[in-house]
């Protein structure tokens, strides 16, 4: 078998090409194949430039030579082979990294300033270009989770969750910067590992090592009601207490998200994930795994969640399976324990995940044995990692460092 | 009765002496020796004669041989020559009577000779000729008899051979099989050159080789003949051996045995009993997942917090420390004032208090990780503690330090009289039993009840060198585990319930399964056993995949999961399935060889534990490290 029939074909207008079978080499790999493209491009349009393309046979990526992929995905070759064609992700460019005075365990960022929680007991508000513009001071001990709330003009609300069993509630103004913690929610009887504010900015959910999940009010309490003396005495604000307890997980709970603004998803090291009715507090849905559950994340575009477990490969399942909970999918590459998942929020086939092994690899779903990218940065255990709307790559770990990266899907995206 | 010879009644009855025939020493204390006709006394002879008397008598008296004692008179008799010739005779077998002569002519009267002269001329009988009516009758009454079939006729003899066919009932396939079972002799060995009239002359002996042949013994001559040259074959002798040689060869095939050699074919996998598949009795752990960096020196025991978020360990670098257990983060570092030898985490979930052993002091702490609530209610239990009124003189002085140590998190110094090597809590975390290895002592181990601080030495005498002790989980038991024996004591009863033997020289450790009934055992040398406490006092199973020492073993808390440390470095993980029923055996399968710890001065793995909730198994090694195996 040295030729194959394949035709091509593309979504995007701008390379789109003849539709007729090419009788092509079986052993061409990706170079090969993206020179046939460009130079048939070439020859329909003069002023083409060069573009790297990726391949994909059948939804998934071509990664090795044409015969051995199709040998192994077990594709007849008597046929035509329809090979799509997609313009190739550019490598996520590298851009700040911003040095902590301990190790990184949480980290989140909207369009402006990025909020990390450290081991120091502190979080820390940086700005995207790296520069430190304020420390959140206040627990007593190891902060775990962050969170921002919202944006009001020049104020925001943001939220740290530490191993000292409190979640905080703080008011930041960028414009003076200066920090006010506003609310002090006790409640749990564990570390509080986890936080996630629902889509109305208006509740946010806390899971704990004390196998609980609360929900809170994320909303600011009329500051008039309260008699000055008090003020003085709470440094933290007054205490808040639970909207509602979710109880039901028999371990600890490791990862906590909203998927809408009804239905609550955690992960826990129980080894499953439930779904919860936010309204009425009663489980809806449970999947179980066979591994404690370190991380999940949610992804609206494809309606799959993602976890990583304390094995070496990132799972995705389908949240409304009713018939038992099947893994969809593992994307294995990782070496050490899963500790961060993230969708992209733009793209529904993209999610990084950030391993012990000191990785954090960029995946794409139609590729689950290589990852498109291994960003090796890190020196250390990865424990967090963010994606941002705006196409901002975050990670932060053990080394003390938090990294971040410039990723766009496409190059002809870059520009825009 | 002494028995009498039947002779003295017809030899020696003296009428004189009226007694009987009785035995003589009866009358042996009396001064008479029995009464004569009549019915007076006999009285004993006067006999004077002693040993030497007697001597003399023997010596000069030339008829003292035929002077013999008389026990019915008590007097001695000399006896005449025809006596003495009477008793001659019947020694030699000879009638008495010296006339008798046993040999004199028969006279043969009744003879086949017809004499000329009949002894009686009487007619024959008139019944002698005519037949007899008695017989007649007799015959009648048979011959009735017969006919009636009262009286069978006697069966005719029957002529059939004696011999028979050994082999007549044997089917044609047996005499086949019997061929088959033919062994044949075994082959002599043809005759090679030496044994040729003209042999090769390398072939012929030397004088040496001949003076040596000869002078060796018949059975260890390498050839039983001497190999000799020829010139022709006519010129060779007959053979003089030839008989002899036949001889032996029959003997060898007669007595030799042969018989067929049985080969069992077994299949050796047919052996190996029958275990499920590690595979199928996952989870277990299998990968090295987290290693916990940070001690300087080797880490001699680590301990896990009861809700599996926080584990300690206890290094020689004379600190403590404290880990997060999920990212391997040393949340907290303590210096305590030795090597740190043991350290346990208290079981109970409501009480956060850590017992750490260095030297002769064992120091609770309280970690301050975990619920505030509970790290606080602790604290105050510890300080509400009221001195009692009457102040008993205890063997261990219990201390609250001050200052830094408070502040470290340190509640309680307990300080012993000797060096503790061993902590370990009851399942309800008020009770703390300490070791004090020391052979012979009487105060080896020692309980602490922790709220009211008092300290008791549940044993009055101890055997041997305690090396471990462990609290069992559900039922008033004490396990204390000496070099060779584990004794179970009952402490309501106070009273020794077991002894387990382990078959081993020197055990290093123990552990207790959760349901109670199972207790593992380490041992230096390289042996792990498991004992069923309902089954038997010697152990159930021994394990030896170690290769050297065992350090440390480990049940865990939910899985049917066990797990051992050793000096080789390696930690094995067994499954060890434990059955409701009671007449299944425990199911034990080893999974899995956990590599991973470096060997530092020739020491692996020194202390094993288990996550309270996961299928993880912690190992603390001698290079300094505690490593999570997944």
């Amino acid at each position: 078998m040295s030729q194959l029939q394949a035709r091509f074909f593309t979504d995007n207008k701008k390379y789109v090409i003849d539709d007729v079978p090419f009788s092509i080499p079986a052993v061409s790999e990706i170079t090969d194949l993206s020179n046939v493209i460009n130079k048939l491009l070439e020859g329909k349009n003069g002023d083409h430039k060069h573009v790297e393309f990726d391949f994909l046979v059948q939804g998934q990526f071509l990664r090795s030579s044409l015969a051995t992929h199709l040998e192994t995905e077990n594709i007849s070759t008597e046929e035509v082979v329809e090979i799509e064609y997609v313009e190739k992700y550019t490598a996520p460019q590298p851009e700040e990294c911003i040095m902590h005075d301990d190790w990184i365990s949480s980290v989140e960022a909207d369009s402006e300033w990025i909020l990390t929680g450290s081991y120091d007991k502190t979080a820390r508000i940086w700005s995207l270009e790296g520069k430190a513009v304020a420390t959140v001071a206040g627990h007593t001990d190891v902060v775990k989770g962050v969170a921002w709330v919202k944006r009001d003009g020049l104020s925001s609300l943001l939220l740290t969750a530490s191993l000292d069993q409190t979640v905080l509630l703080w008011e930041w103004s960028s414009e003076r910067n200066k920090l006010r913690a506003r609310h002090c929610c006790r409640g749990h009887a564990g570390s509080v590992d986890t936080i996630s504010v629902d889509p109305t900015r208006s509740k946010f959910c806390s899971g704990s090592w004390d196998k609980m999940l609360k929900i809170w009010s994320a909303e600011m309490s009329e500051e008039s009601n309260r008699p000055r003396k008090k003020q003085k005495t709470e440094q933290l604000g007054p205490t808040r207490t639970p909207l509602m307890t979710l109880s039901g997980h028999t371990e600890a709970v490791s990862s906590v998200l909203w998927m809408d603004t009804e239905e609550l998803c955690s992960a826990s090291w129980d080894h499953t994930i439930r779904l919860w009715d936010a309204e009425t507090g009663s489980q809806k849905n449970m999947l179980t795994g066979s591994k404690v559950f370190n991380c999940i994340s949610y992804s609206p575009l494809c309606h799959r969640l993602a976890t990583g477990s304390t094995d070496r490969h990132v799972r995705l399942w389908d949240p409304r399976s009713k018939d038992g909970s099947l893994v969809l999918l593992s994307l294995t590459s990782h070496t050490g324990w899963v500790t961060a998942v993230r969708w992209s929020p733009s793209h529904e086939q993209q999610l990084i995940s950030g391993s012990l092994d000191n990785l954090v690899k960029l995946w794409d779903t139609r590729s689950c044995k290589a990852p498109l990218y291994d960003l090796a940065a890190h020196e250390d255990k990865v424990l967090c990692a963010d994606w941002t709307d705006c196409g901002l790559i975050l990670s932060g770990g053990a080394d003390n460092k938090l990294y971040t990266y410039r990723y766009s899907a496409c190059l002809s995206d870059a520009g825009a | 009765m002494p028995f009498r010879p039947a002779f003295s009644r017809c030899f020696s009855w003296d009428i004189r002496n009226t007694v009987g025939n009785i035995p003589m020493e009866w009358y042996k204390d009396y001064p008479h020796i029995g009464y004569d006709l009549d019915g007076k006394k006999i009285f004993k002879p006067i006999r004077n004669k002693d040993e030497l008397d007697e001597f003399l008598d023997k010596m000069e008296n030339p008829d003292y041989w035929r002077t013999i004692h008389d026990k019915m008179t008590g007097t001695d008799v000399c006896l005449s020559d025809e006596q003495v010739d009477l008793v001659h005779r019947l020694q030699q077998g000879k009638f008495g009577d010296v006339n008798f002569n046993e040999y004199e002519p028969a006279i043969d009267f009744f003879s086949n000779e017809v004499m000329i002269h009949p002894v009686t001329n009487r007619p024959a009988d008139k019944r002698s000729f005519i037949p007899s009516l008695i017989e007649k009758e007799k015959v009648g009454k048979l011959v009735h008899a017969i006919k009636m079939g009262w009286i069978k006729p006697r069966r005719p003899k029957e002529t059939a051979p004696q011999y028979y066919d050994l082999w007549a009932k044997e089917d044609p396939n047996a005499i086949l099989g019997r061929h088959k079972m033919h062994i044949p002799a075994p082959k002599m060995r043809l005759p090679g050159h030496e044994e040729s009239y003209n042999p090769p002359p390398e072939y012929l002996l030397t004088d040496e080789e001949r003076q040596v042949w000869e002078q060796q013994d018949p059975d260890e001559r390498k050839l039983s003949f001497l190999p000799q040259k020829y010139l022709s074959l006519r010129a060779v002798p007959a053979f003089s051996r030839f008989i002899q040689e036949r001889f032996e060869r029959c003997l060898d095939l007669y007595l030799c045995p042969r018989q067929r050699k049985m080969r069992v074919n077994v299949n050796p996998e047919d052996l190996i009993p029958k275990l499920p598949r590690p595979r199928d009795l996952q989870p277990f752990p299998t990968l090295q997942s987290l290693v916990y960096h940070g001690h300087s020196s080797l880490i001699r025991s680590i301990s896990i917090s009861p809700s599996g978020q926080w584990l300690v360990s206890g290094s020689d670098d004379c600190t403590v420390r404290f880990w997060e257990v999920c990212t391997t983060r040393c949340l907290k570092t303590m210096e305590v004032g030795g090597p740190v030898k043991s350290v346990a985490w208290n079981p109970a979930p409501s009480i956060s208090l850590v017992a750490v052993s260095y030297g002769e002091n064992v120091i609770l702490v309280n970690p301050g990780l975990g619920d505030r609530l509970i790290c606080s209610a602790t604290d105050q239990l510890i300080s509400s503690y009221e001195e009692p009124e009457e102040v008993k003189d205890q063997q261990v002085q219990w201390a609250v330090p001050e200052g830094k140590a408070q502040e470290q998190g340190q509640r309680l110094i307990l300080t012993h009289p000797k060096a503790v090597k061993q902590v370990s809590w009851h399942g309800r975390g008020d009770y703390l039993a300490c070791v004090m290895p020391d052979d012979g002592s009487s105060l080896q181990v020692v309980i602490h009840q922790v709220s009211r601080r008092r300290t008791q030495n549940p044993f009055h005498r101890n055997k041997g060198a305690v090396q471990c002790v462990s609290f069992h989980p559900s039922r008033p038991y004490f396990l204390v585990a000496t070099q060779r024996y584990v004794r179970v004591y009952n402490l309501i009863k106070q009273e020794l319930t077991k002894k387990l033997m382990a078959n081993c020289k020197w055990i290093s450790s123990m552990a207790v399964h959760p349901g109670g009934d199972n207790v593992i055992c380490g041992s230096y040398d390289c042996r792990l056993a498991w004992f069923d406490l309902d089954l038997s006092t010697k152990p159930y199973k021994v394990l030896r995949h170690h290769k050297k020492a065992l350090r440390g073993v480990a049940y865990h808390k939910h899985y049917p999961l066990f797990a051992s440390g050793s000096d080789d470095g390696t930690v094995i993980v067994c499954h060890g399935m434990v059955y409701n029923d009671l007449l299944q055996n425990p199911l034990i399968v080893p999974v899995k060889v956990l590599k991973g710890h470096i060997i530092t001065h020739d020491l692996g793995v020194l202390d094993v534990a288990f996550h309270p909730t996961q299928p993880w198994v912690f190992s603390s090694g001698a290079d300094g490290t505690v490593r999570l195996f997944t």
